[in-house]
């Protein structure tokens, strides 16, 4: 699986995917996304724990929560549930408030059954060309340039 | 607004011709003639690509009047490069506790089993946690 962890030009940085196995069966390993208690044991990295306010493990339910730094600083998450399919695959937005972390990504975490083990595989999808068409038009780009874009897009779209 | 910042960087990036672009000015500051050169494109049509990358921060260009010089800002390039080491980081780490929890998850489920099993448990709080077995 191709994983970027810094930045190459050659490469469009709109989506990272990654693998990781786990020595536990997947129904285990699914059970530990479904519900805060168990997230608050692991979510985040070192040094960092979560606080929850709202947690709805349903399509279209949001997981509310803040994140204590190692550094003391407080990072607010908002987290949309989009596809939730037990014990196989869980989509979800991250971001999309005005007091939350910048920087909105959808993200797809599928779960393996490797008899045993459990393969996940992690994919996050950033700014699409729908996001880009946004920024376009927030910054007031003239009418010619959001064209341009769109022929572009089209263009790209036959070459891949 | 940090937000956007990144986000119109994400999306200046997801384009081919801004990464070549960028990968170009990356050898050192040209006129936008040049940097069309290589491009079947027009004049304009690059200068609305340069746009894009100036507005998302990753480029500035001169203000000499008719021979504007593109050169590359590294700041907007390496908040996203930071961003992504950071977004990788969440999941590197988050996976190793997962890890953890998950064979801390399953060494009590064992010895549950085993005292379930056992003629008696030895431990008194895995005791009290017994369940009937159906």
């Amino acid at each position: 699986m191709p994983a970027i962890s810094s930045l190459d030009l050659d490469r469009d940085p709109r989506s990272i995917v990654g693998t990781r196995e786990f020595d536990a069966p997947r129904a285990l390993v699914f059970s530990a996304w479904t519900d805060a208690k168990h997230l608050a044991q692991w979510w985040g990295p070192n040094g960092f724990t979560t606080t929850t306010y709202t947690f709805d493990f349903r399509p279209g339910g949001i997981w509310r929560f803040v994140m204590h730094g190692p550094d003391g600083r407080d990072y607010q998450n908002l987290i949309t549930f989009e596809q939730i399919v037990p014990p196989e695959r869980i989509v979800y937005r991250h971001g999309g408030a005005d007091d939350v972390e910048p920087v909105q990504f959808r993200q797809t975490v599928i779960f393996e059954d490797l008899g045993g083990r459990t393969r996940i595989i992690w994919r996050g999808d950033f700014p699409s060309a729908a996001e880009r068409d946004r920024v376009i038009k927030e910054y007031g780009a003239d009418k010619g340039l959001v064209q341009t874009m769109a022929r572009l897009a089209d263009y790209v779209a036959t070459q891949a | 607004m940090v937000k956007l910042a990144l986000d119109s960087t994400f999306a200046a990036l997801s384009d081919p011709t801004r990464r070549a672009i960028l990968a170009r000015l990356a050898l050192g500051e040209t006129s936008v003639t040049e940097l069309a050169k290589p491009f079947a494109m027009s004049l304009p049509a690059v200068s609305k690509h340069l746009k894009v990358l100036e507005r998302a921060g990753l480029i500035a260009r001169g203000r000499e009047a008719q021979w504007r010089p593109c050169r590359i800002e590294p700041r907007a390039l390496k908040d996203i490069d930071d961003w992504l080491a950071h977004y990788r980081r969440f999941f590197d780490e988050s996976f190793d506790r997962l890890d953890a929890y998950l064979q801390k998850l399953q060494a009590k489920e064992h010895t549950k089993e085993r005292n379930n099993r056992g003629p008696k448990g030895k431990d008194r709080k895995d005791a009290r946690n017994k369940q009937p077995r159906s």
